[in-house]
């Protein structure tokens, strides 16, 4: 079974079919994805705004990081289950598009980031507090994180717009047209 | 009379600037939406509980405001790409109600409730919820736009 034939069958599935095609799960789902991002990611840019100095200075860095600790979790469920969804409703349509690769590896690289600094930033804040300034690395933590977050955003929205190799189709005509039809979130009436 | 064609818009002539616009829409709506969410789970007790509201307040309001006047702005130029289909389209019409509507909760009841100190936890529960009921209902109809 190629990987081709692989996500036809899940996107086939008789749930991801359903999630496709309802008028509300499918909209709604894409909403939750997108509130998480505020509220969630709201909390992820005051962590790191806090540990580069910007933002909370007020409060304690150990505070900023316990506290969100939960709601950043309980966030990435919510987010990363809708996204689920949101990919196997339209499996065909992801699993070779290069933006959504490329937001799989970021995602991989913020594992890859909570583990390199776990010890020293995230896992000991109380260390950061009694710190006469905040070190170097929890610095260097916050700026990757927020590229990071940034760039699994943007390429979450640049999916949309990615066409698969179409030799009839004229690429350099209106943006209206040449925008994915099912994704990105215009108004219907301005796709003509 | 001058008659705007969309077609002229240099947005709807590339392949990258609306999406960029795009995120730059949502990365500080996120920054606004957040920031408000930080207080009112504040507010509702379950976060940040060695701190008082009114102090996150302070320490969040200048976040908050830099977000809406770049998200509001970069909305603005969204809707250029063709005005006339968001201005027809119901989800685009309840979204700048709810706007309107929330930024003035944000800074008139919302704003006296997180500051005063005397204000009941019923009082306190009840404002954040609504306000985050309205700040999500913002996100949900900007995304229902696609769908209607």
């Amino acid at each position: 079974m190629s990987f081709a034939e692989f996500f036809q069958a899940v996107r086939d599935t008789q749930f991801f079919t359903g999630v496709r095609e309802s008028m509300l799960v499918y909209p709604i789902v894409m909403s939750l994805h997108l509130t998480c991002i505020a509220i969630f990611g709201g909390m992820i840019l005051m962590t790191d705004l806090r540990l580069l100095g910007w933002a909370f200075t007020s409060v304690p860095v150990a505070d900023v990081i316990k506290q969100f600790r939960i709601f950043k979790w309980l966030g990435l469920i919510v987010m990363v289950t809708c996204g689920i969804l949101l990919f196997g409703a339209k499996a065909t349509d992801y699993y070779d598009n290069p933006y959504f690769l490329i937001k799989i590896s970021l995602l991989l690289l913020v594992g890859v980031h909570a583990w390199v600094f776990h010890r020293d930033v995230y896992g000991n804040p109380e260390a950061l507090d009694r710190a006469p300034a905040i070190p170097g690395k929890a610095k260097a933590a916050a700026y990757i994180s927020l590229c990071l977050w940034l760039g699994i955003m943007s390429m979450g929205r640049w999916i949309a717009y990615f066409e698969k190799p179409d030799p009839i189709h004229d690429r350099k005509s209106n943006h209206a047209q040449t925008a994915s039809r099912e994704l990105h979130s215009r108004p219907t009436s301005a796709r003509r | 009379m001058l008659v705007y064609d969309p077609a002229t818009n240099p947005l709807n002539n590339n392949e990258w600037s609306f999406p960029l616009a795009e995120c730059v829409h949502i990365a500080t709506f996120a920054m606004s939406v957040g920031t408000i969410a930080i207080v009112d789970f504040r507010l509702l007790g379950i976060e940040l509980r060695k701190q008082t509201p009114a102090q996150l307040l302070k320490e969040t309001s200048l976040w908050t405001l830099a977000g809406l006047i770049i998200t509001i702005s970069a909305g603005l130029v969204i809707m250029t790409t063709d005005p006339v289909a968001y201005y027809l389209n119901w989800a685009f019409r309840y979204k700048m109600i709810a706007l309107v509507v929330a930024i003035i909760f944000n800074y008139t009841i919302h704003r006296k409730v997180v500051l005063s100190e005397s204000s009941s936890p019923g009082t306190r529960k009840l404002v954040a919820l609504v306000s985050l009921a309205l700040w999500t209902s913002i996100v949900f109809s900007g995304l229902f736009y696609a769908f209607t």
